[in-house]
């Protein structure tokens, strides 16, 4: 019997070492330990054996059992891992090969600033306010403080159509229907298309502005020093250096002109910035009497600013583009790139 | 307005360089927004002294100077006659660059050595021409000195960008006053004698105003005996400095004192005048008048005319006759300094397109009170350069004569609104260096008189912004400013654009923006019916171009113009979109309205050319989809699909109109094949066209959510053979009709004509996904509910269930 154990050992692990597929070895499972495996089937000769030698033979049944267990579970975890192995290497793919992409668009550059400025707005508190683009000229210039036949008036070349209206020359009128409608405190950024009647390199007849407005109880200039400073800095990065300088706007008074330190040479000079290290970005200024009287605020309880800027101007120099009519030509090989 | 460095220093004393002048004056808001340095890159052309002169041993009419430049005593070869051994002459040295950037180098001239070139005004763009070599005079300046400083001619030309209300800085005398006052020094107003003969002004010439609204002063002097010749070399230089033409002695003062004093002068030929008579009018309907560019301009009677005893001799403010030109025969001169309306000479320089430094500067408004002292500045000048004698007095009619009233000014309302904490003396004393009156009131406040130059100092504003400006906007600190709190939520209309913008950016789409006005045939090119309302166009009346004429109603033209630009450019997988305003006329008094409209164009392949999928054009279904997604996310209920009457542009078997309950929405389909070559676009191109404000306010902004159901599904397919001008819309309308709260899902999931199709039928198969929010649904339940289902079909829709 215990040379039968050992024959039948040798020939289960030999068939073990051997075999070379998982289901091979499944075989030998059952071949050996199933219910009429080779092993049960001597198991059964156990009974026939004395009393004294029945333990001993039985150890080592179990032992010839668990080493044949044992050889076969190594061998499969072993094909096992051939098996995955084999499927993994078979299963290569060029993965250098570009990725299958949802399509992706853009927005217009011009809407993108116009995003940006208004959040940076909101942040502070400004709503957005809209208003109609063809115009009565009382909104766009008299409530402005624009008379007839002023000289002022040549600041802007206007587009005028039937009925003795006109396409709004700059955002400003919505100052005057925002505050015709509420009462202070105003705090609102509009911004929108405007319209002037010249075109070269650096106009275009049609392009956009935002414009800001905040009327309260003793608001001053510097405040909207620091609210520009602060508009600035975060639009074109901290420490951005700021210039008021005096100017004249016949809706605003004082008056200025905002510049910012030159973001190509960073204030050195350049072709950009005309070698004066200064670029100008926006015209500001505190609301004149003469706009509160047209929309019956009474200048003496309340005072506010007023400013706006050129989107397209912004977008060319955030993006470096040095031709405004890239942005109206909408070639989508520019495009794409926003 | 162009002033230069030096002639602001005859006025005042300041000691900041020609950069820091510029700095300043930018600072004071008058912009400087050009510099040119006279000069510049020649101060390598310096005084030199010539010691010895020989002939060129190898050429006739050269010769070989030593000349010394007080370091070094260089070997120069000349061609110039005109010079001796001796002579103080101008030495461009090696690297030296002259006008035309011309560098000096060394050379050698037929086998003599060069080290510099002796110039000629013409070649230092002193002079127009020269004759030989510029001799200087011999004590001119020590050699070595740069010859532009030893001739006084280094100088900076500022160009600076005035802004309208400062038409007191139209004169070199006003930007020195800002100056002065800036820097608190005291101004030289330029001094003049007036000698006058014994003719008496009056018997020579007699001036009426008849509209002294139009004309509120009229000023002039009589001189007899001069001599018209060119300008003497100062004021040539003058005049040129500030790009003005030279033309004559009479007529270059004019200019002159007007550009120093900001006073229009004109001066007629006195002799050419007929009955020693002056008439300010205005003009008849119709009057016709050469002006001195020799055009024939006719006037109306909003324009004001200065006329002798017959005719108009000058356009009044704007421009003067040529009937009465100063002519190299004139010998008497009137010499006319006036105050004119500044809104009668805009609106005469407008209708005429004329506009000129007179009239610039009338418009802008002169100094009334400084008509008289500029005449005599003139006349006095005329005298002293053309000869002749002044006739006695001078005739000066002031019908408009005025006093400035007092401003009423509170130092600490100044301090408030710019923010600032200056001492009431401080504020006092940048009033009193503008020049203004000022004496205090009871109350703490003051009363201001500004100077008669200040026509923009009208209220306590002008006065505050002065103060800020004066002290200096860089001295205010930035602050953050005290507010209340108010609601700032976008309104609905915003926020729905930003998503609807982002929806369409993130399916694909790039956005374009076109111009807001467009072409009057638009609407021909898409085909419009003759009643269409988008014909009907607001217009410009003065517009650039024609193609830019009319205010679009339709984004559709632009958009396609852009698709077809694209395609030149060989940019063939497009997907476009256009959210943007159109335009309409408004009803009577109404305002025109300005609907936003959305627009897409997409043509090309579907995913571009990749390796993974097949390359597929895109289709109708495309487009379609675009609609859907947007209709579904702004949750737009009730859509339907209507086939029928779809605008001219689309293709009429592949389009269909979109509604929200009874109200059209939008419209999608391929472009009429005859639109595309309308606009030059070679391949099919599927659009469509939402109405944003329609969306915007039947969008829901509440959704009911459900909790999924817990029970298993099951599935049913149906496949039919239905007739190609049923829809498929009817078959899922037919299902769920059955309103049954088991059915879950319905979808086809297949269209298929061809093999085992017969003709004018296609084959439909359609997925019904059954569950219910309550319990397992029974297998029988289904079977009976599907059957159903299909029974409706089979008797409805006449289908042939496969
Ligand atoms: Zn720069």
């Amino acid at each position: 019997m215990r040379e039968q154990l050992e024959q039948l050992r040798n020939g289960a692990l030999q068939a073990v070492a051997t075999a070379s597929s998982v289901e091979q070895l499944q075989d030998i499972r059952i071949s050996m330990l199933g219910r009429k495996g080779e092993l049960t089937a001597l198991m059964k000769g156990l009974g026939s054996l004395s009393a004294t030698e029945r333990p001993i033979v039985g150890q080592l049944v179990n032992t010839v059992r668990d080493e044949i267990e044992s050889a076969l579970g190594a061998a499969i975890a072993s094909a096992q891992e051939k098996v995955i192995a084999a499927r993994l290497q078979s299963e290569r793919i060029d993965t250098s090969l570009p990725g299958r992409r949802p399509q992706k668009g853009t927005k217009h550059p011009v809407s993108l600033v116009i995003e940006e400025i208004c959040s940076i707005f909101s942040g502070l508190g400004f709503a957005v306010a809209e208003g109609p683009e063809i115009e009565h000229d009382w909104y766009n210039f008299e409530a402005l403080n624009f008379p007839p036949e002023h000289p002022a008036r040549d600041m802007q070349d206007t587009f005028f159509v039937e009925n003795d209206m006109l396409l709004r020359t700059h955002t400003s009128p919505v100052q005057i229907r925002t505050m015709l409608k509420q009462k202070p405190p105003v705090r609102i950024i509009a911004p929108g298309t405007v319209y002037r009647c010249d075109s070269d390199a650096t106009h275009s007849p049609m392009f956009h502005q935002i414009e800001g407005l905040m009327v309260d109880t003793k608001v001053t200039f510097g405040d909207l020093k620091g609210i520009l400073t602060v508009f600035t800095n975060q639009l074109f990065g901290q420490k951005t250096g700021v210039r008021l300088r005096p100017s004249y706007f016949p809706f605003t008074e004082p008056s200025a002109e905002v510049d910012i330190a030159c973001v190509i040479c960073g204030g050195k000079g350049c072709r950009v910035c005309k070698n004066s290290g200064w670029l100008e970005i926006l015209g500001a200024g505190m609301v004149d009497p003469e706009v509160y009287r047209h929309v019956q605020y009474d200048p003496e309880n309340i005072s506010g600013f007023a400013f706006g800027m050129g989107i397209e101007r912004i977008a060319m120099l955030k993006y470096g583009i040095s031709d405004m009519r890239l942005l109206f030509e909408n070639d989508v090989r520019f495009l794409r790139q926003f | 307005m162009n002033v230069t460095y030096n002639w602001l220093k005859e006025f005042v004393d300041f000691d900041e360089t020609p950069d820091e002048l510029a700095e300043l004056l930018t600072m004071l808001g008058l912009e400087v927004e050009a510099m040119a340095k006279l000069g510049a890159g020649l101060d390598d052309v310096v005084v030199a002294l010539v010691e010895e002169k020989r002939p060129h041993p190898n050429a006739d009419k050269l010769s070989i100077c030593r000349v010394n430049n007080g370091k070094d005593v260089l070997n120069v070869v000349c061609g110039a006659q005109n010079f001796k051994q001796g002579d103080t002459v101008a030495l461009a040295q090696i690297g030296a660059v002259l006008p035309g950037d011309f560098k000096i180098k060394k050379s050698k001239i037929r086998g003599e050595d060069s080290c510099g070139m002796l110039c000629s005004e013409k070649e230092l763009g002193l002079a127009e021409e020269s004759a030989g070599i510029m001799v200087l005079p011999p004590s001119l300046a020590p050699i070595g000195t740069p010859v532009f400083s030893a001739l006084g001619l280094k100088d900076t030309v500022f160009e600076i960008g005035l802004t309208p209300n400062r038409s007191d800085c139209l004169s070199v005398i006003g930007i020195a006053r800002d100056i002065a006052a800036k820097l608190n020094l005291k101004l030289r107003y330029p001094q003049c004698t007036i000698v006058e003969g014994p003719e008496k002004v009056e018997s020579i010439i007699g001036v009426t105003i008849e509209d002294p609204d139009l004309c509120p002063r009229y000023a002039a002097r009589y001189i007899s005996g001069c001599t018209i010749a060119p300008s003497p070399e100062w004021l040539v230089k003058r005049l040129n400095a500030i790009d003005m033409r030279s033309i004559n002695n009479v007529v270059d003062i004019t200019n002159l004192i007007m550009m120093e004093s900001g006073q229009p002068l004109h001066a007629f030929d006195c002799l050419r005048l007929s009955g020693q008579r002056i008439v300010v009018r205005t003009a008849a309907d119709g009057e016709q008048f050469t002006t001195l560019d020799n055009q024939q301009r006719v006037l109306t009677p909003a324009d004001l005319v200065i006329c002798d005893a017959e005719r108009p001799v000058a356009l009044a403010g704007v421009m003067g006759g040529l009937n009465s030109e100063i002519e190299s025969t004139t010998t008497s001169i009137l010499l006319e300094s006036a105050f004119f309306k500044p809104a009668a000479v805009r609106k005469t320089s407008k209708r005429l397109g004329l506009h000129t430094e007179s009239s610039h500067r009338f418009e802008r408004g002169i100094d009334i009170e400084g008509v008289g002292r500029a005449l005599d500045r003139a006349a006095s000048l005329i005298v002293e350069l053309a000869g002749g004698v002044l006739a006695e007095g001078c005739i000066d009619i002031y019908p408009g004569k005025s006093d400035r009233k007092a401003i009423i000014f509170r130092p600490e309302k100044a301090n408030e609104l710019i923010g600032i904490d200056l001492d009431r003396d401080v504020i006092i004393d940048i009033l009193t260096r503008l020049e203004c009156r000022v004496s205090p009131c009871a109350d703490g406040s003051v009363a201001v008189i500004p100077p008669h130059y200040r026509i923009d100092l009208e209220r306590e504003i002008d006065l505050i912004e002065e103060i800020a400006r004066l002290n200096g906007y860089d001295k205010i600190l930035a602050t953050m400013p005290i507010a209340r709190v108010i609601s700032d939520r976008p309104t609905r209309h915003q926020e729905t654009e930003k998503r609807v913008r982002d929806l369409l950016v993130n399916n694909g789409m790039t956005e374009i923006i076109n111009f807001s006005f467009t072409a009057p045939d638009a609407a021909g090119k898409l085909l419009l019916n003759d009643d269409d309302p988008r014909r009907i166009a607001i217009k410009l009346a003065n517009p650039l171009v024609d193609e830019q004429s009319v205010m679009r109603t339709t984004l559709l033209p632009g958009l396609l113009e852009t698709t077809a630009k694209n395609m030149n450019f060989r940019s063939l997988d497009l997907k476009l979109f256009e959210m943007r305003r159109v335009y309409f006329p408004g009803d009577g008094e109404d305002m025109p309205r300005e609907p936003l409209c959305i627009v897409g164009a997409i043509t090309g392949s579907r995913d571009g050319d990749g390796w993974s999928r097949p390359n597929e054009p895109v289709d109708f279904f495309d487009a379609k989809g675009i609609v859907e997604t947007v209709l579904d996310v702004l949750d737009i209920g009730g859509v339907s699909w209507v086939v029928e009457n779809t605008d001219p542009y689309y293709h009429p078997g592949k389009s269909c109109r979109v509604f929200a309950g009874r109200e059209q929405v939008g419209s999608v389909g391929e472009l009429h094949p005859l639109v595309q070559k309308n606009f030059e676009i070679e391949k099919p191109v599927f659009c469509f066209e939402l109405n944003f404000e329609k969306l915007v306010k039947l969008s829901r902004t509440k959704k009911t959510i459900l909790a999924p159901s817990r029970f298993p599904d099951s599935a049913r397919d149906i496949a039919m053979l239905i007739p190609e001008e049923l829809a498929a819309v009817k078959i899922l309308e037919c299902i769920r009709a059955e309103k049954s709260k088991e059915i879950e899902h319905v979808q086809i999931f297949d269209v298929y004509r061809g093999k085992g199709v017969p003709d004018g039928y296609k084959s439909i198969a359609v997925r019904i996904r059954y569950r219910s929010f309550e319990r397992t649904l029974a297998e029988e339940e289904i079977a009976s509910l599907h059957k159903k289902i299909v029974t409706n079909l089979i008797d409805k829709l006449k289908v042939t269930v496969r």
